[in-house]
């Protein structure tokens, strides 16, 4: 049955052609590593979002007098409405670890060095607006915690020199989070941001597919980029291993693992995503003692906290991510084994520390 | 010969593993949409026999649906469904002719709900009613 429908399809579109072309016949490099099947765990969690948020949508209202209500009814009275809405809550939290660890191994393995530098650029702009649909999304609740956590966080923006009272207000559509707030952190994070994340997926993907995959360096004498600026090439792997069926296996054993911490966190640590003021509905007049953002935030948090000047907080930050996002321009060497990189691999393990240190002690104070 | 078979029953099990993490998962999502069983609002509804007048028709949500309670000028009282059996539209009350019509497609009904015209197949459903101290009780 399946292989008629295969033929029927084959006759009519050539399916077999884009099977040998994009399956059986992409090769990849012999010593490709479980870590290259990051970006297919990405996707599911995206789609999984994209799915969840959708659900979601059904019975959330976007309305500062009735959003705690409706995200309330969904915990408790919609049947699995728990499950659809931890599974967006801690998903979103999962997306931007796993993004981070996807980023790390193409920090480690040197993948982002030339011709990749725009899958770099692209996939750094892809965290910084997974960051941006996280915050967004986390205001939807309308509880203590959203709406104090997204009073600081538009805060931040008024320290930008001139204009960073009218930012705050633009960003908030007030003077303070508001019903007006709701309407558009909801806008962006239901419409305008699932769109670019996913156009800039696609172009993510489509850069991909231009410049080749990029070969591990490790278990190999020679490391060095062979890239050479002379003319467009794309980098195959003659005698590689297809991906079809031999990588598609481990995507699909990197996806089962991850669903089985995902899960595990779902049904056994439901509460991880929350803090006691999530349960609260938010009270404008009544701030919290001891509001923090989410952990990906924190150590931004605590860099504010610790310099003198917010101007001085919010610079240091966007040098470090203007540096994180040029890096491929920035280090031009052809070398790609961490080990031949001691300057690198010591800048990359102390940058980690920092992140961490700063974000157990935002945690913390 | 043994690989094929041993192909064959990875491969059972393989979609057998599948179909039951479809259904793992397909189930939560079915249940979160299906619509809640008993949410039809009130099925029985009690209205005071003065409120309504010969030749009135008085509409009300009945059991989830809309139904009408019309006094004839002879003064019977007769309840029915207000959906027209037609395309599902509500059926609007002609107080002159005495009368339901649909404004969908034309469809027309008498007092009683049986057919007078236009394309309905059906007549209105019946709903039971009973009138005890003064007070009309529908369902």
């Amino acid at each position: 049955m399946l292989k008629r429908l295969y033929r029927w399809l084959d006759l009519r579109i050539g399916v077999g052609e884009l099977v040998e072309k994009e399956l059986t016949g992409y090769l990849l490099p012999r010593n490709i590593n479980e870590w290259y099947s990051l970006g297919s765990v990405l996707l599911v969690i995206f789609a999984l979002q994209v799915i969840t948020g959708m659900l979601l949508m059904i019975y959330y209202v976007p309305d500062a007098d009735k959003a705690f209500k409706s995200v309330t009814f969904i915990m408790n009275e919609v049947p699995y409405g728990w499950l659809i809405r931890l599974c967006h809550a801690v998903g979103s939290n999962m997306m931007v670890a796993v993004l981070i660890l996807h980023m790390l191994s193409t920090l480690i393995m040197g993948s982002y060095k030339a011709p990749r530098e725009l899958n770099w650029v692209t996939g750094f702009t892809l965290l910084a607006l997974v960051q941006g649909i996280s915050l967004t999304g986390y205001l939807a609740p309308w509880s203590q915690l959203s709406f104090w956590a997204t009073t600081v966080a538009t805060n931040s923006a008024s320290a930008v020199p001139v204009l960073g009272p009218y930012l705050v207000e633009f960003l908030r559509g007030g003077k303070l989070v508001g019903p007006a707030t709701l309407g558009r952190f909801f806008a962006m994070h239901a419409a305008v941001l699932p769109v670019v994340i996913a156009a800039l997926i696609g172009a993510h993907l489509f850069i991909l597919k231009r410049t080749g995959i990029s070969a591990p360096p490790f278990g190999k004498d020679e490391t060095a980029n062979p890239f050479e600026a002379r003319d467009y090439h794309y980098q195959g792997h003659p005698g590689g291993i297809p991906f079809f069926p031999n990588f598609l296996l481990q995507d699909l054993t990197s996806i089962s693992i991850y669903f089985a911490i995902f899960l595990a966190v779902v049904f056994f640590w439901p509460n991880l995503p929350f803090t006691p003021d999530a349960f609260v509905p938010a009270d404008p007049f009544k701030t919290p003692a001891h509001i923090k953002p989410e952990w990906y935030f924190l150590a931004n948090y605590q860099t504010l906290k610790i310099f003198p000047s917010e101007l001085l907080g919010l610079s240091v930050q966007a040098a470090a991510m203007t540096f994180l996002a040029l890096l491929p321009f920035l280090d031009r060497s052809p070398e790609r084994h961490p080990l031949k990189r001691p300057v690198f691999l010591t800048l990359v393990i102390a940058g980690l520390l920092l992140w961490i240190a700063l974000s157990v002690w935002g945690h913390l104070s | 010969m043994e690989n094929e078979g041993r192909r064959k029953f990875l491969g059972v099990c393989l979609a057998g593993a599948t179909a039951a993490a479809a259904v793992a998962a397909g189930y939560p999502v079915f249940r979160y949409l299906a619509p809640k069983s008993g949410q039809g609002g009130a099925a029985k509804l009690v209205i005071p026999a003065g409120e309504l007048k010969e030749g009135d028709a008085r509409f009300f949500e009945f059991a989830g649906s809309s139904a009408v309670l019309v006094k004839t000028r002879g003064g019977e009282l007769v309840a029915l469904s207000a959906v027209c059996t037609h395309l599902g539209c509500i059926v609007q009350w002609e107080k002159e002719k005495q009368q339901f019509l649909c404004p969908c497609h034309g469809g027309l009904f008498s007092t009683e709900g049986t057919v007078l015209g236009g394309p309905p197949p059906r007549p209105l459903a019946k709903i039971p009613l009973t009138v005890t101290e003064g007070n009309i009780t529908v369902g």
